[in-house]
């Protein structure tokens, strides 16, 4: 399985405000070159957050369809300073919620995640694997126990670096409001990972 | 919550693992099937046609459109004040 892994926090934009705006300016203009910087720059960090969110590989490829037709359809009407990163998150974001508000989202199981397609970047070392795989797969699973509203808050401001306006921003709430939201995902987060399966197991016994 | 607290927390073992996840992605051939696809769509629409709609877009966005609505409210607010004055009989 291929990975990209990250070994400092990301920035949210990979480019500067006036790399931006010129690209913003370009597809305007209908540049498929500029089309391409930002697809590339962004495609698998929308694949991965869609996929995490909906955990399901067919609807997460459905909705990043849905997201970069939009980008291009809105394309002529983007507003000069805006910023695609937040742009792209946030209708990936309303994509998900709307789908999920029509009882069209199918919750898949945790297992799935674990063996979806990888990213083409580079192999990593059966070591890496082992290293990382067991701390990897706890993580991965106690995030997708969290609710979707606590999770898309990580994983934007956590896993993206993001900052809280501008993760808030995305969600459409106060920055206020995301900061709260943080607090209680990562309390609960840390929470599900303090839990051991037999714990969950018999939490999950006395909640049916 | 703090900005210093926002920091301490992203140096935490969650922050840290949170951050490391894998990134995934598509099969390269859906990738390269999207990527047509969006050109096509972004090549078909005249450019001309286009700044046009975008600037008559951005020019409502920015400036039309809130000068609308602070005319519109300024009027009001002097319309009801004029009234409410002539109703208490304050106009000469």
């Amino acid at each position: 399985m291929t990975l990209s892994r990250l070994t400092a926090w990301r920035v949210m934009t990979p480019m500067d405000l006036e790399d931006e705006r010129v690209l913003v300016a370009r597809l305007r203009a209908g540049d498929t070159g500029a089309f391409d910087d930002v697809y590339d720059a962004y495609r698998p960090r929308v694949f991965a957050f869609l996929l995490r969110m909906t955990r399901s590989r067919t609807l997460a490829e459905d909705l990043l369809n849905e997201t970069w037709l939009r980008l291009v359809r809105h394309a002529p009407r983007l507003l000069p300073d805006t910023r695609i990163g937040p742009w792209l998150f946030t209708v990936a974001r309303n994509l998900y919620w709307t789908f999920r508000r029509d009882s069209l989202a199918r919750e898949a199981s945790v297992p799935e995640l674990l063996t979806l397609w990888p990213s083409l970047t580079q192999w990593p070392s059966p070591f890496d694997l082992a290293a990382a795989g067991e701390l990897e797969r706890r993580v991965e699973r106690a995030l997708s126990t969290l609710s979707p509203q606590y999770r898309e808050a990580i994983l934007l401001v956590r896993h993206e670096g993001m900052s809280a306006s501008d993760a808030a921003a995305v969600c459409g709430i106060t920055a206020e409001a995301m900061r709260q939201r943080l607090s209680r995902a990562r309390a609960d987060l840390a929470e599900k990972l303090r839990e051991t399966p037999a714990v969950a197991a018999l939490k999950k016994g006395y909640a049916t | 919550m703090t900005v210093d607290d926002e920091q301490d927390d992203r140096n935490d073992h969650i922050g840290a693992s949170l951050a490391s996840l894998r990134t995934y992605d598509v099969s390269q051939r859906h990738a390269h099937q999207l990527r047509r696809r969006c050109h096509t769509l972004l090549q078909t629409q005249p450019s001309r046609t286009r700044s046009i709609e975008s600037a008559i877009t951005t020019s409502f966005e920015r400036v039309l459109g809130p000068a609308l609505g602070v005319a519109w409210c300024l009027f009001y607010l002097v319309e009801i004040s004029r009234r409410a004055a002539a109703a208490y009989g304050l106009l000469p």
